[in-house]
């Protein structure tokens, strides 16, 4: 999968779980402060990549994502 | 003890001094009796009167002569030392020594009373069915037997047998008031049992009712209190005007500010203020700080209200018979709402508004949102919050009960066979729902509640590291201390069990974890009479309590054995070593997410508000100054260390597993 696509799919995903148009989320966007995640939606979101990318990310290290593009980098270093 | 009648000698001294008899040879007085400290006081009716010699402390740095001063006292036996003063009816009453009573309208004891003990109350269903006579001895465990147990009426009614042969046991038509204790600045107190060192200052009434003291824990009744029909127990401060019908207030309870309580039960560590509570079983640190906030007909313990938290146990049609339950260390967040019945798994955070009735009780760890309108569940999203480690750590350290005699039994461990029993379920209902849904289906309805699709594999994750979590502290706790050459025999004797006590379903018996079993032989020998007094009932369930760490490792033992296979006793050092390997995963993913929610408290998000007129340095410095800086917070050290300790004390017994695998 390349990085278009991977990013393409992370946007997917986070544009259903917190209800927003693909279009508005930026790649540097924070899932909190500019996308308003609450700690609730952070957990779908983890679980909504999961299922998406049929990865297990690691619990802990899977909280620390904050912006599109951490979550893009984190899931493709299980998808190599 | 000797007591003698007056001498005309001190019957003309008396009357010189302005006090009055009704017949003066009712009086008596003790060898040593002198007449100088009493004055302007009126005898009615059977008295008996101490030695009023010395000085008495009747507030702090004040000491004035023992005596009686300007009262009318009626029928009462007076201890050594006491003073009484401005005190217009004193009736029926025993005065201990060293009581200190001064500017009381009135306080005696009319007919028979048993001082509010017997006083039945409607908790949890206000429409009745569960009524409990409250006592002086009651225990959040009795009363939760006593109260939820009414699908056994042959139980129920023995156990109403032993409360109301205690309570026949407290009638009587004296009261008394022990020794060390101060009455002052107080209107009408009719038919109370005030217990040593308590002190009740300002108080409005107080009817029908006991307060236990000792030294050690003093009661204390302050300002504007209205208590009708009641119990406190020793170290709890009931003051600010509060108003308590027909309620008992446990050992170590805080409650103030306007606080009204009826028909309610407040156990150990309670803190209730502003509020309302009706028909409320508010077990052990059940904690309510704010204004419109109403606790009706639930059954509360660890538990926090956050401000205008509510509940409907009426829905207009057969009457307020709805109840709730809400297990230990859930909370509230502000105006949360319930619509009763409504069962909350324990350490559960509700938040917003819920209309529809759920149970989550095999969902503990988790949060209950509102999202447009319905009631949706995130099953074990608060094993990993800061707020659920902190609250567990915190209750222990703040029990306030100085008696010696502790009567409510509570255990504090976050995991143990009870709540990991109920992990252990959700793990399964999980397992089921993810099998049983269509990918296509966003959510699932689960008893009355909503669950979304996508987490059931995430919260599963999040129960196996509780669950791999507990496993490991428990086999730890045995085995961690053993020496680099231990043998693994050596170990697994350190891994058997005493007896198969502790086995099966386990309960939570209001702030008691104990095994089903145990409870079931208590009310068979409630049942069968072999448990014939209160006293005994404590006793033999401070028995179970005291044996709780024996039950949960046999329960724990039990757990691993049907995980692995095989018995705690018989297994090997690999499986042993895959435990504590994954104790260490575990339980430092854990405490990681932990901090990491930790760390939230110190983002830029909860920097609003800082820095007021300044710019992003002010901002930082100013939350700085007030919050501090994560890196040097307590907790987050705190846990810090504890990952740390963990890992070294896992990679030791990990190189001593390996090695005695290696052995074969």
């Amino acid at each position: 999968m390349d990085s278009i696509e991977l990013k393409n799919r992370v946007k997917k995903v986070t544009a259903e779980v917190l209800e927003l148009e693909e279009s508005d989320i930026q790649d540097g966007a924070n899932f909190a402060s500019d996308l308003g995640a609450s700690s609730l939606q952070s957990i779908r979101l983890v679980a909504g990549f999961e299922e998406e990318f049929d990865i297990e990310m690691d619990e802990d290290k899977a909280l620390q994502i904050q912006t599109v593009s951490d979550a893009v980098t984190f899931i493709n270093s299980y998808l190599k | 003890m000797i007591h003698r009648l007056l001498t005309n000698e001190e019957i003309n001294v008396l009357l010189l001094q302005g006090c009055t008899a009704e017949k003066w040879t009712d009086i008596t007085v003790k060898e040593g009796f002198s007449t100088d400290g009493i004055m302007k006081t009126r005898f009615d009716g059977k008295i008996r009167l101490g030695i009023f010699s010395g000085s008495i402390e009747t507030e702090k740095a004040v000491s004035k002569k023992s005596g009686i001063y300007n009262s009318t006292v009626t029928n009462c036996d007076i201890g050594d030392e006491v003073f009484i003063s401005e005190v217009r009816n004193l009736s029926n009453y025993v005065i201990e020594d060293r009581v200190v009573i001064e500017n009381v309208g009135t306080l005696a004891v009319y007919g028979e009373s048993a001082f509010g003990n017997g006083t039945e109350i409607e908790v949890l269903n206000e429409g009745g069915g569960r009524e409990l006579p409250i006592f002086d001895r009651l225990t959040s465990q009795i009363a939760y037997l006593t109260v939820l147990y009414r699908h056994d009426p042959e139980f129920t009614q023995k156990m109403l047998g032993l409360i109301r042969n205690y309570c026949d046991s407290r009638k009587s038509h004296r009261g008394i008031i022990q020794s060390g204790v101060i009455i002052r600045d107080s209107l009408i107190i009719r038919n109370v049992n005030v217990g040593r060192y308590a002190r009740i200052t300002g108080a409005c009434l107080l009817e029908e009712g006991t307060i236990q003291s000792c030294r050690e824990a003093p009661a204390i009744v302050g300002e504007g209190v209205i208590g009708k029909k009641f119990i406190i127990l020793s170290g709890s401060k009931v003051d600010g005007a509060a108003m308590l019908d027909k309620s008992f207030v446990g050992q170590g309870v805080k409650m103030g500010k306007q606080f009204s309580a009826e028909n309610s039960l407040f156990f150990a560590n309670c803190e209730a203020f502003h509020g309302e509570a009706c028909s409320l079983f508010a077990g052990p640190y059940t904690v309510t700080h704010h204004k419109s906030t109403l606790m009706i007909a639930s059954l509360f313990s660890f538990f926090n209200a956050g401000s205008g938290t509510n509940q409907s146990n009426h829905m207009y049609k057969l009457g307020p018979v709805h109840q709730g339950i809400l297990e230990r260390g859930s909370k509230t967040g502000s105006f949360a709402y319930l619509l009763l019945p409504s069962y909350v798994g324990a350490y559960t955070v509700v938040m917003g508004k819920h209309y529809a009735n759920f149970n989550t009780k095999d969902f503990p760890f988790s949060y209950i949102s509102e999202e447009k309108g319905r009631s949706e569940l995130v099953p074990a999203m608060n094993i990993f919050t800061v707020g659920t480690r902190r609250d567990s750590e915190k209750w222990p350290t703040r029990d306030r009960r100085t008696d010696p005699e502790k009567l409510d039994l509570i255990h504090f461990d976050l995991f143990n066979p009870y709540i990991v029993g109920r992990i252990v379920n959700g793990i399964n209902i999980l397992n089921e729902l993810s099998e049983k849904t269509d990918k296509k289906q966003d959510r699932v309805n689960y008893n009355g509640i909503s669950i979304h699709r996508l987490l059931f594999k995430t919260s599963r994750k999040y129960y196996e590291l509780g669950l791999k979590t507990y496993i490991g502290q428990e086999v730890v706790k045995r085995i961690g201390g053993a020496g680099i050459n231990a043998t693994l025999q050596e170990l697994r004797n350190k891994l058997k069990t005493e007896g198969n006590e502790g086995n099966g379903k386990w309960l939570e018996i209001c702030g008691m974890f104990a095994p089903a079993q145990k409870i079931d032989e208590l009310i068979r020998s409630v049942k069968s009479g072999k448990i014939r007094t209160i006293d005994e009932l404590n006793e033999r369930l401070v028995s179970v309590f005291n044996n709780y760490e024996r039950y949960a490792w046999v329960w724990c033992s039990e757990l691993i054995s049907s995980q692995t296979g095989t018995r705690t006793e018989e297994i090997s050092a690999e499986r042993l070593a895959q435990i504590i390997i994954d104790w260490k995963s575990s339980a430092i993913k854990l405490n990681n997410m932990i901090l990491k929610d930790a760390e939230k408290e110190f983002d830029t998000g909860s920097k609003l508000g800082f820095g007021i007129d300044g710019d992003e340095a002010t901002r930082d410095s100013d939350f700085q100054s007030v919050r501090g800086v994560y890196n040097d917070n307590k907790f987050v050290l705190g846990l810090q260390k504890e990952s740390h300790e963990i890992e070294v004390k896992a990679d030791r017994l990990i190189t001593l597993l390996e090695a005695l695998a290696s052995l074969k």
